[in-house]
């Protein structure tokens, strides 16, 4: 089969829409089942007090936005903690599952939204979000599955990995 | 006979410093998990081999060590070197690996500690037994050829598992391949959270390369990791590129050249079959370039 390669130049109507990018990749549900097969994972959620969130900063170098953190305990060891980051461009929720000595065993993107400059810090803007399902898609999205760009930095999610392994250490670790 | 219905498995993971996408169509769902899962372990080692940033990857290790003594490197981190030769000596030097000690002075990578050197894709020699020495003091950072290359290894295992089709995006170098074509839409080069086109591809890989999201302004001066090793000189035009190649690895790097020698680049082009598309600031297509129309206008 031959390989094809055309252009397709959009109508300016479109050009004024802004993409508003997004994608769900996985449900909490879908991710624990990924990074976890076969395992049974138990609701752990942590509440940290302000000492640990101090803790955390300064073990990680990065800034705990949230007191509250998600994680579930897995059966056998491990732990499966959710999390979101705000980037320059982006806004994601990430799944990240962790062996039962503390090492990271994988990383999913669960949710990925792009937004852009003051727009995520207007929180009426971000509620628009909270909560979006496949099943309630922001009409924009639908046409855009794929797009090709200059590359985007990957190092929030990759900050916010690593302050996730310093939430570890300080408050999910047993001793 | 039981038509078997065709489903869609989409994952994305961060990786090679942006995030890593890939869908894989067909019709069992176990088989696609698969096939997903040993993509991405590819392009995990890739990562692993060919990270500026990983202290033990191929990469760091040829920058520290072997100017001193030959250092001995993975088959993939090899051929991405070779190719990167070839880029090199057909565009007399405008692509250059050995541009990394650039991008360290403009705070793109990494402050490094050891010498940044002035050698040149020229100073690097291959020995035997996969072997590679510096005949000077340089720095290598693959770029966006390590993603083009890591986005190939990934088609390559999909390729040998039960999928249909798929596409594998690590940050806009992507790859298409199967029976079906997919359309695949392009930032605007001005304001990237706009779409101002698409292409439509089939068994294809395209990269883009544009400014927007890595453009800095420094005492006036607008830089980007885009440069032209010839002249030093950063690209700081707001417009875009797009290349499509037969493999990922030969898009991106042919991006570069664009970039540097737009309308210029036609028989570089020619020669690896590959299309061009050079979107303006404005949004609109200023130049397109098809290697089979152009060779049939010729003939």
């Amino acid at each position: 089969m031959k390989s094809e390669f055309a252009f397709i130049a959009l109508p300016i109507s479109a050009l004024v829409a802004p993409s508003a990018f997004a994608v769900q990749y996985l449900t909490v549900d879908q991710a624990q089942r990924a990074i976890f097969p076969g395992k049974s994972l138990t609701a752990a959620p942590v509440k940290l007090a302000p000492a640990q969130r101090r803790a955390i900063e300064q073990a990680s170098g990065v800034r705990v936005l949230r007191d509250e953190q998600q994680a579930w305990s897995v059966s056998g060891g491990g732990w499966f903690i959710v999390d979101e980051v705000v980037g320059k461009h982006e806004f994601i929720t990430y799944a990240v599952g962790l062996n039962a000595n503390g090492s990271v065993k994988q990383i999913e993107v669960m949710d990925y939204r792009e937004t852009y400059g003051g727009e995520i810090r207007n929180e009426h803007w971000r509620d628009q979000f909270v909560g979006k399902t496949s099943r309630s898609p922001l009409k924009l999205d639908r046409d855009i599955k794929n797009i090709s760009g200059a590359t985007l930095s990957c190092r929030h999610v990759t900050d916010g990995v690593k302050r996730l392994l310093a939430f570890y250490e300080i408050a999910l670790k047993r001793s | 006979m039981r038509t078997k219905q065709k489903l869609e498995i989409r994952r994305c993971r961060p990786l090679l410093g942006t995030f890593v996408e890939i869908q894989a169509f067909g019709s069992n769902a176990d088989d696609l998990e698969d096939a997903i899962e040993a993509a991405f372990l590819a392009i995990a080692q890739v990562h692993r081999l060919m990270s500026f940033h990983y202290h033990e990857s191929d990469i760091s290790r040829m920058n520290r060590d072997a100017h001193y003594k030959a250092v001995r490197v993975h088959g993939w981190t090899w051929r991405v070197l070779k190719s990167a030769q070839e880029f090199s000596r057909n565009t007399d030097g405008i692509f250059d690996v050995t541009m990394a000690r650039q991008l360290v002075k403009w705070n793109y990578l990494p402050k490094y500690r050891g010498r940044l050197g002035r050698g040149s894709w020229r100073d690097i020699i291959f020995e035997a037994n996969g072997r590679v020495r510096f005949r000077r003091p340089l720095l290598i950072d693959f770029g966006g050829i390590a993603k083009g290359f890591a986005v190939d290894r990934a088609v390559e295992v999909l390729k040998c598992k039960p999928v249909m089709a798929g596409i594998v995006n690590a940050g806009g170098d992507l790859r298409v391949f199967g029976s079906a074509s997919q359309v695949v839409h392009l930032r605007h080069p001005a304001q990237p959270k706009s779409t101002v086109g698409a292409v439509r591809l089939r068994q294809r890989a395209i990269a883009t390369s544009g400014v927007y999201f890595a453009r800095t302004k420094n005492r006036c001066r607008y830089m980007s990791p885009i440069l032209n090793a010839r002249t030093n000189r950063a690209a700081y035009d707001l417009i875009s590129v797009t290349v499509g190649a037969a493999n990922c690895m030969t898009a991106d790097a042919l991006t570069k050249v664009v970039f540097a020698l737009r309308e210029r680049a036609a028989p570089l082009l020619a020669r690896y079959s590959a299309d061009a598309l050079l979107l303006e600031q404005h949004g609109r297509p200023s130049w397109m370039f098809h290697p089979t129309c152009d060779a049939s206008r010729q003939s």
